[in-house]
């Protein structure tokens, strides 16, 4: 039998997919479980933030804002209205990418440091609102006390369960979906576009491509679909905290998994995540508790030496591996 | 109201002076330095060490924390974010010195955990802690020392860079790098020295926090945002723009408090500082064509 | 560059699976021993509330360890001859962390109870997922109302709520208006603009109204502000006679300073245990804490038997006093480990049982501020009780004095208000 490269990476996308599926089959320990939903929540909402922070090429720092929005549009409609949190996660991301959108049009045309400046106030303008906001009229928002959603039984609709696979499962198919359509779009005119945009505005401009208009969709799909991370958020976790859903520190992780995995490329976020959320949780539980600190020491040092020595990103010498791994399965086929 | 806005005024200038590094370094190597933060908690605990050891006032300490701070800031500079601008040179948006800058934050902070623990730390000096009355407005007499520091600071930077050697070759690299290293000036020791005087002031503003504030490892988080906005609203890279940036953000939120609550002038400041973004990005002193 | 990111991604699924693997094999090795009872902490070992988090695990070590050189359990039942395995989560006062914690404690460490969180914020949705997985839940710290009261069946929480402790901040001021015939008319409230500080003020603005006060200044400060003056200013300006106070941390020291040095100085303020009770604070203000009044519900200087011995061998181990803070943690690992000794199983439901049906006022639970430990059907301690102390001048340091309720003052002291030099 004989393969291409191309064959043979299919097989392995392939094989991988399906080891992903049954992990919850054959790892029966829901702690585990709850470290991939962390590692594949990141990978998501990493995803999300690359439209932006990878393709167009600027640095938004203030993501986390979607994030809370999301996750109170759904947890208010839920709590105080009885409205599914599925249908609450469209209303969110859709209030989100409008917001994105108005927040997009005067912050694109902010180059470099201007930018990253005005997200960050974005984003903490946001938290700090919700946490000074009691009411809106009837609307009962919690102020800076937060909303813990009652568990009130295993059910699709209320997307509550006690057992972690359920989430396992959802935030596997939102990344594979997600992931689905950033491909798609990369591979679309869009991305060409998006792409040109972002690493020469005035080159692609000269050359009748409106920069601007594709930067707005690129915003606009990065917040709804980093608003639908909210809801699952809040329902993964019942208690949403300005402080937690919208902190400055969770728009800073998201970049910079982003950017030590790979910004503008769709491996990048995977592998970001893949490397800084499972070594956080493993130095916070097993070093945390004799030295606390070291744990944050050390991911300040990783984020030094990538960008020291690998300021593509990780993924860079990762695909190389990979890329040459597969060459030599094609010869070994072969002879 | 007269103490409220005397309080503005000289938490105002204070405010200015911790953000004056911050706006240097941007200004001459165009980069946000998102360490400035834990910069300042280095000043605050290399202030604080020098007082508890040698039972003197904490101004004395700026003799002993800005050669510190000054040299932490020209290595930090020299072995860790050069090798990432050397690789970035001809990268248009360079986002990896952030990043780089960012470690450097993560890695202070929790050095500083490690090191000396979690709790509050404060020095206690009465002869300068108590408010003191200026034709009937009220202000300790820490802040006023503070605010003069950071004015005379101010203004002795901006005398160094127009009129000395060493000032003129940084505002040459500032303007055009590579006309600059023509020239025959050593564009990375001038980024070190600039480092080093942007970490340096933010000793100094240590040594002037101190005696009314407090140190603990994560201090500066709450002083690196509020920098970031007064930068951008003074013009990122203007030094008299930073201290009149410093003055708005004070006088909002003391001022601005007496009419509202306290909790929200953050807000107000945030969408102040939005606005002039979207309307003149450029800040109130900075320079046009750089955003 | 697009062309092979289909690649790419079939490359990352691969090195899940690596990772899965490895941690499979984790899994099977980690439930092998069951001659121990396994105890879940989650407390906030780093971030802002770190000292708190970091002196209350000293004391359960110390515990622990006595515990367990002394032989363990002897009952009769499956836990005789059992030792305490204690495991330690740092949640960076993260409710994010805190439920992640708990997750891992429960299926990834299959412990048999847990306590903490300490944060508020962080123990009410924790709490929600060990009800969940039927995983008793034990709160010797947390305070907001909202915690009980919500039809769990295994969680209990040792801390009086803060509906007590502000029903005990008014009848106090209450008894300082009775007792030196003085006209309490205004109130001034501030507090820090978080879950913690939110829920007193709540609660201080209907108990104003009950008990007849006017409340002229009700002002929030932010987690992050850098400058407390302003807030001082407003004070000044509306001059309340009580200030109530809830900080958080840095802040209670930062706001006590600047009160002091603008002169400042209301009839009485009263805070409310957090900030004010960290030791560093005395150890921050000094001077300027005199006469605050602060509420707690244990204090170091409470005549109670066992109490100097106890607070010899701390010392001697770690170096520090018994107070506040490591008193809860005391009482919370003392009534798990009584209960725990009476049913001698780790069931759930028998844990239950037991913590309904004891009452602990023996042994161990002779040094607490309150006679005994019960908890009702909501696993609320019923008898929680509060105490004022005032900070005084003794000898030439700064120490919280007990004054409040009379019978546990301590000797030789009584309450002083309006302080001395009050506008």
């Amino acid at each position: 039998m004989k393969f291409s490269e191309k064959q043979i990476k299919l097989i392995l996308l392939m094989l991988s997919a399906i080891v992903v599926f049954l992990i919850p089959v054959f790892i029966k320990n829901q702690g585990y479980i709850q470290i991939f939903i962390v590692v594949m929540f990141f990978m998501y909402i990493a995803t999300a933030w690359n439209f932006v922070g990878g393709f167009a090429g600027v640095l938004p720092l203030g993501n986390a804002a979607f994030i809370a929005i999301g996750a109170y549009t759904s947890t208010i409609l839920f709590v105080q209205y009885g409205i599914s949190p599925w249908v609450g996660m469209l209303a969110g991301g859709i209030i989100s990418a409008i917001i994105g959108i108005i927040i997009g049009l005067p912050t694109f045309k902010l180059r470099g440091a201007y930018f990253a400046l005005a997200t960050i106030a974005f984003g903490e303008g946001i938290k700090v609102l919700f946490q000074n906001i009691d009411k809106i009229g009837s609307v009962n928002v919690g102020g800076a006390r937060g909303i813990l959603i009652s568990y009130s039984g295993d059910s699709f609709a209320n997307f509550q369960w006690v057992s972690r696979i359920p989430y396992y499962y959802i935030i596997l198919v939102m990344l594979i979906i997600l992931l689905a359509i950033t491909v798609f779009l990369m591979n679309s005119k869009m991305g060409y576009y998006l792409i040109a945009g972002g690493e020469d505005p005035e080159a692609a401009a000269s050359l009748g491509v409106n920069v601007a208009k594709y930067k707005l969709i690129a915003m606009a799909l990065s917040a709804f679909f980093t608003a639908i991370a909210g809801t699952f958020y809040a329902q993964w976790i019942l208690y949403i905290l300005p402080k937690s859903v919208g902190s400055i520190d969770l728009s800073f992780e998201i970049a910079f998994i982003a950017i030590i995995g790979g910004r503008g490329t769709i491996i990048g976020p995977i592998l970001g995540a893949l490397l800084l959320k499972p070594l956080g949780e493993l130095t916070r539980t097993y070093l945390g508790g004799a030295l606390p600190g070291l744990h944050l020491f050390i991911l300040g040092l990783i984020l030094v030496l990538v960008m020291i020595y690998q300021p593509r990103g990780i993924q860079e010498v990762l695909t190389k591996i990979f890329n040459r791994f597969v060459k030599k399965m094609v010869t070994i086929k072969r002879s | 109201m007269g103490s409220a806005i005397l309080n503005g005024i000289l938490m105002g200038s204070i405010y200015g002076l911790t953000a004056v590094g911050l706006t240097l370094i941007f200004g001459v190597l165009k980069v946000i330095n998102f360490a400035q933060g834990a910069f300042l908690m280095s000043g605050l605990f290399a202030t604080y060490w020098f007082v508890k050891f040698t039972g003197t006032n904490p101004y004395l300490a700026l003799v002993v924390v800005v050669p510190f701070t000054y040299f932490m800031g020209y290595y930090i500079q020299k072995f860790l974010i050069k090798p990432v601008f050397e690789s970035e040179k001809d990268v248009r948006e360079p986002i990896g010195v952030i990043i780089v800058t960012t470690g450097i934050w993560y890695m202070l902070d929790n050095l500083a955990l490690m090191l000396f623990g979690a709790q509050y730390r404060t020095i206690n000096v009465p002869s300068v802690s108590k408010a003191i009355s200026i034709f009937g407005l009220y202000a300790p007499l820490s802040k006023i020392i503070g605010f003069f520091i950071s004015i005379t600071v101010s203004g002795l930077l901006f005398w160094f860079l127009k009129y000395s050697k060493m000032g003129k070759a940084i505002r040459a690299t500032s303007q055009d790098r590579e006309a600059a290293s023509l020239m025959g000036i050593n564009q990375y020791k001038i980024y070190n020295v600039t480092f080093g005087i942007g970490t340096a002031i933010c000793g100094i503003a240590g040594a002037v926090l101190l005696p009314f504030y407090y140190v603990y490892p994560t201090v500066g988080m709450h002083l690196d945002i509020m920098d970031f906005v007064i930068v951008v609203l003074g013009g990122l890279g203007s030094i008299p723009g930073a201290l009149v940036g410093g003055l708005i953000i004070g006088l909002i939120e003391s001022v601005g408090s007496q009419f509202i609550a306290y909790s929200w002038t953050i807000e107000v400041i945030y969408i102040i500082f939005l606005i002039i973004l979207f309307v003149k990005p450029s800040g109130l002193f900075g320079v046009k064509g750089e955003f | 560059m697009c062309k092979l990111n289909w690649f790419k991604f079939s490359f990352s699924l691969m090195l899940f699976f690596f990772v899965t693997l490895f941690s499979g094999a984790f899994v099977n090795s980690a439930n092998a021993q069951k001659k121990e009872v396994v105890i879940g902490n989650i407390l906030p070992l780093s971030g802002p509330s770190a000292s708190a988090g970091v002196e209350g695990k000293k004391m359960r070590e110390f515990i622990v360890k006595q515990f367990n050189a002394n032989g363990g359990f002897e009952c009769k039942g499956e836990l005789n001859g059992a030792k305490i395995k204690m495991i330690y989560l740092d949640t960076k006062s993260n409710p994010t962390v805190g439920v992640t914690d708990v997750q891992q404690l429960i299926n990834g460490d299959n412990v048999d109870l847990i306590t903490g969180a300490w944060n508020s914020g962080v123990t009410y949705p924790a709490s929600q997922v060990a009800e969940m997985h039927k995983v008793p839940f034990v709160v010797p710290v947390s305070v907001m109302d909202r915690i009980t009261g919500r039809g769990f069946k295994y969680l209990f929480r040792i801390a009086a709520k803060d509906s007590w402790w502000t029903r005990d901040q008014f009848r106090f001021i209450d008894y300082l208006a009775k007792k030196t015939n003085k006209k309490i008319k205004t109130l001034g409230l501030v507090y820090i603009n978080n879950d913690f500080g939110k829920s007193f003020d709540d609660s201080w603005l209907k108990l104003a109204k009950q008990h007849g006060y006017k409340v002229i200044l009700n002002e929030s400060y932010a987690e992050t502000a850098t400058d407390l003056t302003p807030v001082v200013l407003k004070i000044k300006s509306a001059k309340p006679q009580i200030l109530l106070v809830v900080s958080d941390a840095a802040d209670a020291i930062l706001l006590q300073n600047t009160m002091a040095n603008y002169d400042v100085r209301p009839w009485a303020v009263i805070s409310s245990g957090g900030g004010q009770a960290d030791p560093a604070f005395i150890k921050n203000t000094g001077k300027n804490a005199d006469y605050l009044f602060d509420m707690s519900e244990w204090a170091p200087d409470m005549n109670k038997p066992g109490l100097k011995e106890l607070n010899k061998k701390f010392k001697k181990a770690y170096g520090i006093d018994v107070n506040g803070e490591t008193m809860d943690a005391y009482v919370g690992m003392h009534t798990i480990i009584a209960v725990l000794k009476k049913t001698c199983s780790t069931n759930p439901d028998k844990f239950r049982k037991e913590m309904l049906r004891s009452k602990l006022s023996t042994g161990p639970f002779t040094v607490m501020s309150y006679p005994y430990v019960k908890f009702d059907k909501d696993g609320q301690n019923v008898d929680a009780g509060l105490i004022l102390v005032q900070v005084r001048k003794v000898g030439n340091k700064y120490e919280r004095v007990t004054v409040w309720p009379e019978e546990d003052a301590r000797a030789g002291f009584k309450v002083v208000f309006p302080q001395p030099n009050h506008y």
